[in-house]
């Protein structure tokens, strides 16, 4: 005789390889800088992981990502494209210029087309000419060169207050560098007062021609 | 001299007890062996000169390709076995649109010599690749040249896959008469009509044939233009307006600028 054991009805597992760990972007470029922000919070749901994760990656003298989504992802994308950094460096005997880093993004990016990186990618940089420039990412990876985005669980959010802004903005009339820090204090104060997954502190870095200056503003903790 | 090589000239991966490695060392040979090439780098722009030998006279002259575009920005001249150049020449414009897909920029001319040396020195077998070794090293010299952020570059590379920047190189069977006199002529104000003159001079002396536009390749790579091959009524006309080097040197040189002595 056999013996039969129960073992219930059958259950599906499901995979689910991405999380969501929230965190926002607010970057403007100017006509000799560029400047770009994220909030510090890293949570899921209901829990904080912690209130003090900058979301930005210096890769040059002259280039930040911003890159939010999910965590795990956003590591591993930023390692991937650090170290390829470094390979062109030796490689190319040059610093790669942000543009390049850009279409190199985008590639990275579409090469998971099938199975992205859950990532919302801003870059910031000084072009060649030593102007700001700003590159807008999807997860999978198109590119758009703009003058100035919100991207992240607040992106919906700010990205209309920043079109209100700066939208009509024409060249004889260029953001300065302090309205545009103020424009990123105020679309994160506003974002931190609704969502829940933005919050804690903002982090800034301000990229001009003699460097990188970096700065902290105080958001709501709760 | 041949006592020396003994057995060790048969593999390509084996050092000779005196640290040498023979089958490049005959590469090397085999390369001064190929049609004469001249390459200046001048502040203008680089040129590239080759002769083609017409063996016969029924053979399509126009069809012998002894120049070859790598990009927009790059051409190469090659001197040997044309067959392997075929395999090198067609790495190094994968290499360029690679490096333009992946960085939106153009390859610099060191990089594409540097991707094409890393070939060059694959007959010994990658250890991590899956494509079988080669069976002997490319009998194939090589001269880079370009125009990228650093401005007019030329560059030679050899058999052993060791590439060097030149302001003026000679490769192929007339290399040794040709560098002589490049080193002659050249200075680093030389113009480019006046680095053609020079080219057309030195062909002319180092050809075996008669020299004629018909028998010879000649292309430009400026800021402005990039790669541009000199077509037939081009290479007609530096032909017809080719100065002889004269007995003092600094006479030619004023002439050809103006390029008003037919």
């Amino acid at each position: 005789m056999d013996t039969i054991i129960d073992r219930g009805a059958p259950k599906a597992r499901n995979f689910e390889p991405y999380a969501s760990n929230g965190g926002s972007i607010v970057a403007i470029s100017g006509k000799d800088f560029a400047i770009v922000a994220s909030d510090t919070r890293l949570s899921e749901g209901y829990m904080i992981y912690t209130r003090k994760q900058s979301k930005l990656f210096q890769l040059s003298d002259k280039s930040v990502l911003g890159c939010t989504g999910c965590w795990c992802d956003t590591l591993s994308l930023t390692n991937i494209i650090q170290s390829q950094l470094k390979s062109y460096l030796y490689d190319h005997n040059t610093v790669m210029q942000p543009n390049s880093i850009a279409q190199l993004l985008s590639t990275l990016l579409y090469s998971r087309r099938f199975f992205p990186y859950y990532v919302y990618n801003v870059l910031a940089g000084l072009d060649n000419n030593g102007e700001g420039c700003l590159y807008s990412y999807d997860p999978v990876g198109h590119c758009e060169k703009v003058n100035y985005t919100a991207g992240g669980s607040s992106g919906v959010l700010m990205q209309p207050f920043l079109d209100s802004w700066l939208g009509n903005r024409t060249t004889d009339n260029p953001v300065t560098e302090e309205e545009a820090l103020s424009l990123v204090k105020d679309a994160f104060t506003a974002a931190g007062e609704r969502d829940i997954y933005t919050g804690d502190e903002v982090v800034y870095n301000i990229i001009k021609k003699d460097g990188i200056q970096t700065g902290v503003v105080q958001l709501r903790k709760d | 001299m041949f006592l020396t090589r003994s057995e060790y000239d048969r593999g390509v991966n084996t050092f000779s007890p005196e640290g040498r490695l023979f089958q490049v060392e005959y590469a090397i040979e085999a390369i001064k062996l190929g049609s004469t090439a001249i390459g200046i780098c001048t502040p203008e722009g680089v040129v590239l000169g080759v002769e083609k030998r017409i063996t016969s006279p029924l053979m399509i002259t126009s069809k012998i390709e002894k120049i070859f575009e790598v990009d927009k920005h790059i051409g190469c001249a090659v001197s040997g076995l044309i067959a392997d150049s075929r395999t090198m020449v067609e790495r190094a414009r994968a290499e360029s649109q690679n490096h333009w897909f992946t960085y939106n920029e153009q390859m610099s001319v060191e990089s594409v010599a540097q991707a094409v040396s890393n070939l060059a020195i694959q007959f010994s077998g990658d250890y991590d690749s899956k494509e079988p070794a080669m069976s002997r090293p490319f009998g194939v010299a090589i001269m880079f040249a370009g125009i990228d952020n650093n401005g007019p570059q030329l560059f030679h590379l050899d058999p052993s896959g060791t590439y060097v920047q030149y302001n003026a190189k000679a490769i192929g069977s007339g290399s040794e008469g040709a560098q002589q006199t490049l080193q002659e002529k050249y200075h680093k104000s030389m113009g480019l009509n006046e680095a053609i003159n020079v080219i057309l001079n030195i062909l002319k002396q180092v050809m075996e044939d008669k020299l004629s536009p018909t028998n010879i390749e000649i292309v430009t790579v400026t800021p402005d233009k990039l790669y541009h091959m000199l077509d037939k009524d081009e290479l007609q006309e530096v032909f017809d307006k080719l100065v002889p080097f004269p007995e003092e040197t600094k006479a030619s040189t004023s002439a050809a600028v103006s390029g008003t002595v037919a």
